[in-house]
């Protein structure tokens, strides 16, 4: 009887520890979307985000530490758990709130309120989330002697992998945010009620939880529409897409589209469809075929001037292309072909010739746009292109001063171009245009459509007074000769970028560096050597995840399913390694050692295929090394358990060391090595870190790593 | 182990938690509670130990600077009024006290020297179809969150590269490119005080005109001596609120009104722009107040200009300013009594004309920066024979 009731216990608690991993992993994703719709959505931000959420979860892990399994109850994880499903909702609602409360409208935020900002409205969540992990393991303990801390790990893994593969295969299709918050919550409710019920007879606490549950939830539902109304103007249109959250926002006669809160196409901004258009296409003789990646308002009417045979137009997310047409942000013509793919990868596959592609795209702060931004991508635009055809793409300009970084970041795409095209041609203003071609190219642009009888509203009027030559000379002659050379492997402007927005808010990040630098070192003194090797595998997992993905959109393109796919096959790796170690833990030490060199192993292996053998990878090889990286990490977690005793103190600080390694690695990767270093140097940089740990694993004392600060 | 009792619970708890609190600390700076600095006003404040080691070439002594006990001294140029102790910089960045002594960093080095048409300062009513000469040295008393010349105006002049251009020189320049004007633009051309004012009195006896293109936040005093060399100013009245001009731009709506008062009373011509940011500078009602204020204490005869807002700088999660809310902005300042009124930023638009106030007939038809068609003869409309307010030759 007392057996039941254990293994009853193992089993609700271990429902608790799966449903609070599907809540949590949905949570993650869906505040990480919010936080992009709000704030800056370069590479730092989601890092620094990422960041937040898993360091503070290892902190909340080590809160568990001054419990013992004396004072752990059901009851106390009861309620523990209800908070956690509580704050979820909360969490957004706030996020939401404050950010109107404390920011100014409209205005963007630097990184120093970014970082303050994200871990201000995440800590309560992620402290907590960080806590229950160990403390359901106590809980177990508290009623099954020597239970596997393990297990607990498995069944949180598997929480995980549910949740990611179901709220980015399926809710992120069907459900707005709050929805899908409150969705993920509900096993967790039903959980925690099963849970306390049957190991009390006192049922009304727990009806008192559900119920609370329950109703903060169905409140945030009811009260989404107001956290999302804009701040003026009218909300004309919203969605979530795999890709952002989409928003039209009406005023007056004007709608304009957002994605993740930045305004992107207005329904009257003609300027910009006119200098799109017709700097590059008054430089072509006969315009047959245009392709326009990512379009705006007039775009097309202004192309019909030109009288072509075929306008096609790529947009990556077919929900943009559907409300463009919706709302007038886009013109039908019937010689249009809409593409809904990846623009880089349509360019790779397509076998038509071009006289004209036309980029119409954000800035390459993220490495998702930068590859459009890269050597490697203006050699297949130039494949693409007639013998006289054009390849014109912009990025955010200058009034009257370039600044260095800006300098730095347009001499750097002018050099890119030039190793493609002989002829580069920049026109100067609020936006920078490149005009690439094989044939000579003119900066008169008025002249040209004079001669082409072409008619404009803002070019004839503005253009002479506002692109002088003594401004397309100046800006010529300042181009730096020498700035790295922007390519697929090596992304230098998504760092130039960053940059400039430190710049553009006068912070630099130095001071953080520096404080994380030493929290990492004080923290390295305090931790025995197995803690240091999932510390590191945590790290090399997050770096792996983040490579992997930058590399399949550098060869396959964006393509939602597939990341979210890898993603998921990183979490799911670890459940049957994690099996795998439990089953080979006695072996300690040596699987340790064993699955380090593997991974360094495996990394090799990574570095050779993208050099060596780039044309002959599938989506497959990336999803089955993904998969195997996972799966050898997941094997450390039980041996290293084991190692430490397999006790809740050993528990808490492997836990720990797990999520704070990946918080590292996750920030480290993405706005260090990769933007500073490239990704090969970045794969290498990952094999340092398992190196070190090997070294560290091999040495001879036991304790090297503890220093007598810690035996004190 | 040892069970933790519940004294040591809340201890630690409490530790967490107060530790957690930490990133509060840099949000506190944009709370509304705070004073001067905080979400509600952008403000800039002096930055201490700031200064430069020694002078450099392009420095000179400041005007309007008062010496206080202790070597601090008080830049009397623009009402922020800087208190600098000995090797503060100011909020504009472009001052400096060494030693006790105020001076300028900003004198010689400008960082943008281009020609623009007269009409993209804006001026419209002010020898239209000519050319300005253009300069900017680093700085700005403001912290405008939209501003569209951030690279020069809100860093150093140590800071940016620059051309070597006395006064002398601007002149020489000016005359070499065929300008009728030079205009002190782009960034805060206050906060380059001396060299303006040196360059313009040079400048004036030449006979090439002098264009100050300013958020008008200045002293009296200061201004005074400007309005003796200059010919024409366009001042940017960002709002008609107070807290607007502190959360928006950081500065003071007061002083603003009051440069424009003295531009009238000095008998400077002068046009007034207004960037018409979405949720903040729309508003009908603000707006008409404005005008009216115009009306009462500048007269009717100075134009009016409604830009049209882009996303820019930081404020860039707005949307642009719909082009009906200008039109309509127009219209009201029309109504008011304001005699010449334009739309900036939009093409093909009514309001880039010049319409006579009596007849109503087209004066200036303009096509962005060209003037195709323009019936003002002798300061006169052709049709009415009207005077039209401005420097038309």
């Amino acid at each position: 009887m007392k057996k039941t009731i254990k293994l009853k216990i193992d089993r609700l608690i271990c429902n608790v520890v799966v449903a609070t991993g599907v809540a949590s992993v949905a949570t993650q994703l869906l505040t990480i979307r919010e936080f992009l719709s709000l704030l800056n959505g370069n590479e730092f931000v989601i890092a620094i985000i990422l960041f937040n959420w898993l360091f503070l979860g290892g902190l909340g892990t080590l809160l568990a530490g001054p419990f013992s399994k004396k004072n752990a109850s059901v009851k106390s994880l009861y309620w523990i758990a209800t908070c956690l499903l509580i704050l979820a909702p909360v969490q957004l609602i706030a996020i939401r709130k404050i950010h109107s409360l404390i920011f100014i409208h409209g205005s963007s935020v630097g990184f120093y309120p970014t970082l303050a900002y994200s871990l201000f409205t995440i800590t309560p969540y992620c402290l907590l989330l960080g806590f229950l992990l160990p403390y359901s393991l106590l809980v177990v303990r508290s009623q099954i002697d020597n239970y596997p801390g393990t297990r607990i790990y498995i069944f949180d893994n598997v929480g995980d992998i549910f949740g990611g593969a179901l709220f980015s295969f399926v809710l992120v299709y069907f459900t707005t945010p709050m929805q899908a918050v409150c969705f993920t919550q509900v096993p967790l409710l039903i959980a925690l009620y099963k849970l306390y019920t049957s190991v009390y007879n006192v049922k009304f606490p727990a009806i008192t939880g559900f119920a609370l549950g329950l109703l903060v939830l169905v409140v945030a539902l009811m009260n989404e529409a107001s956290t999302l109304a804009p701040h003026n103007g009218k909300l004309a249109y919203y969605q979530e897409t795999p890709y952002g959250r989409i928003q039209i926002i009406e005023d007056q006669e004007q709608f304009t589209l957002f994605q993740n809160g930045r305004p992107t196409f207005s329904s009257q901004n003609l300027n910009a469809a006119e200098e799109v258009i017709h700097y590059p296409l008054s430089q072509i003789d006969c315009v047959r075929h245009v392709l326009l990646i990512s379009a705006e308002k007039s775009m097309i009417s202004e192309v019909k001037k030109y009288n072509p045979i075929s306008i096609d137009y790529v947009e990556l997310d077919p929900a943009i292309t559907d409300v463009q047409f919706r709302f007038g942000l886009l013109e039908k013509h019937p010689e249009m072909k809409v593409i809904h793919q990846d623009g880089r990868q349509y360019l790779a596959q397509t076998n038509k010739k071009y006289d004209a592609i036309i980029l119409n795209l954000p800035e390459p702060d993220t490495f998702q746009t930068n590859r459009f931004f890269t050597e490697q991508f203006f050699s297949i635009a130039r494949q693409r292109i007639q013998e006289n055809g054009i390849l014109s793409f912009s990025v955010k300009g200058f009034d009257n001063y370039i600044s260095d970084n800006e300098l730095q970041k347009i001499s750097s795409i002018y050099r890119t171009a030039s190793q493609v095209f002989s002829q580069v041609i920049l026109i100067p203003g609020n936006r920078i245009f490149f005009l690439c071609s094989e044939s000579p190219l003119e900066t008169d642009i008025p002249g040209l459509l004079e001669n082409k009888k072409i008619s404009t509203s803002y070019i004839s009027g503005y253009y002479d007074g506002n692109i002088t030559l003594e401004r397309i000379n100046r800006l010529n002659h300042q181009l730096l000769p020498s700035v790295p050379l922007n390519s697929d492997f090596s992304p230098h402007l998504v760092r130039i970028l960053l940059d400039e927005w430190f710049s553009i808010f006068s912070t630099s990040p130095v001071l953080f560096v520096l404080i994380l630098s030493v929290i990492n070192i004080v923290y390295f003194f305090f931790i025995s050597k197995e803690e240091f090797v999932l510390y590191t595998t945590g790290g090399f997992t997050m770096g792996t995840e983040i490579l992997v993905i930058f590399a399949f959109q550098i060869f396959f393109g964006y393509i939602y399913l597939q990341i979210g796919l890898i993603i998921t096959v990183f979490l799911a790796g670890i459940l049957p390694g994690a099996f795998y170690g439990e089953y080979l833990r006695k072996r300690g030490k040596q699987i340790l050692v064993f699955t380090d060199m593997m991974l360094i192993a495996l990394m090799m292996l990574f570095i050779g295929g993208i050099t060596l053998f780039s044309n002959h990878l599938s989506g497959n090889v990336f999803l089955a090394f993904g998969f195997v990286v996972s799966l050898v990490c997941g094997c450390q977690f039980p041996v290293a358990l084991h190692l430490q005793g397999g006790t809740k103190p050993a528990a808490i600080k492997m836990f720990s060391a797990d999520l704070i390694g990946a918080a590292y690695g996750t920030l480290v990767t993405s706005i260090l090595l990769i933007p500073f270093a490239g990704i090969l140097w970045s794969a290498i940089g990952l094999i340092l870190l398992k190196t070190i740990s090997l070294i560290i694993l091999n040495s001879k004392h036991e304790t090297c790593f503890k220093t007598k600060i810690s035996n004190i | 182990m040892k069970p933790v009792s519940r004294r040591k619970f809340l201890t630690f708890s409490a530790l967490t938690l107060a530790g957690s609190s930490l990133p509060v600390r840099p949000l506190c700076a944009f709370t509304k509670t705070q004073g001067k600095t905080g979400s509600d006003n952008i403000a800039g404040k002096p930055f201490k130990n700031d200064a430069p080691e020694h002078l450099w070439k392009w420095s000179r002594e400041a005007d309007y600077s008062i010496t206080l006990p202790g070597n601090a001294v008080i830049c009397g140029i623009c009402p922020h009024g800087c208190v600098l102790e000995d090797g503060d910089r100011s909020i504009c960045r472009s001052r400096v006290n060494i030693n006790g002594n105020l001076h300028t960093l900003a004198y010689g080095n400008p960082c943008s020297v281009n020609t623009d048409p007269i009409e993209k300062k804006p001026l419209f009513h002010f020898k239209p179809a000519s050319k300005a000469l253009s300069i900017a040295s680093t700085g700005c008393n403001f912290r405008c969150l939209n501003c569209q010349n951030w690279q020069i105006s809100q860093v150093k002049p140590e800071d940016v590269r620059f051309y070597d251009l006395f006064p002398e020189q601007v002149i020489i320049k000016a005359v070499d490119v065929k300008a009728d004007s030079i205009a002190y633009t782009y960034s805060e051309a206050t906060t380059y005080y001396e060299y303006m004012i040196d360059t313009a009195q040079l400048a004036k006896k030449k006979g090439i005109s002098n264009l100050w293109i300013s958020n008008g936040y200045i002293n009296p005093e200061p201004l005074s001596a400007l309005c003796e060399v200059i010919d024409a100013a366009n001042i940017n009245l960002k709002s008609f609120d107070n807290r607007t001009y502190q959360k928006l731009n950081g500065g003071n709506l007061d002083p603003v009104l009051n440069t424009l008062k003295t531009l009238h009373k000095k008998k400077v011509h002068f046009e007034i722009t207004t960037l018409v940011v979405p949720g903040y500078v729309d508003d009908e009602k603000m707006i008409k107040k404005m005008c009216q204020w115009i009306i009462h204490n500048l007269g009717p005869d100075h134009p009016m200009h409604f830009l049209r807002f882009f996303p820019q700088y930081k404020l860039d999660r707005l949307y642009p300013t719909p082009i009906s809310v200008l039109t309509n902005l127009r219209k009201i300042a029309i109504d008011t009594g304001i005699r010449y009124v334009y739309v900036g930023n939009v093409p093909d638009h009514e309001g880039n004309h010049t319409f006579c106030h009596q007849c109503g007939k087209m004066l200036i038809e303009r096509k962005g920066y060209h003037i195709p068609t323009c019936n003002i003869e002798k300061n006169k409309c052709r049709f009415c024979s009207t005077l039209i307010p401005g420097q038309w030759i």
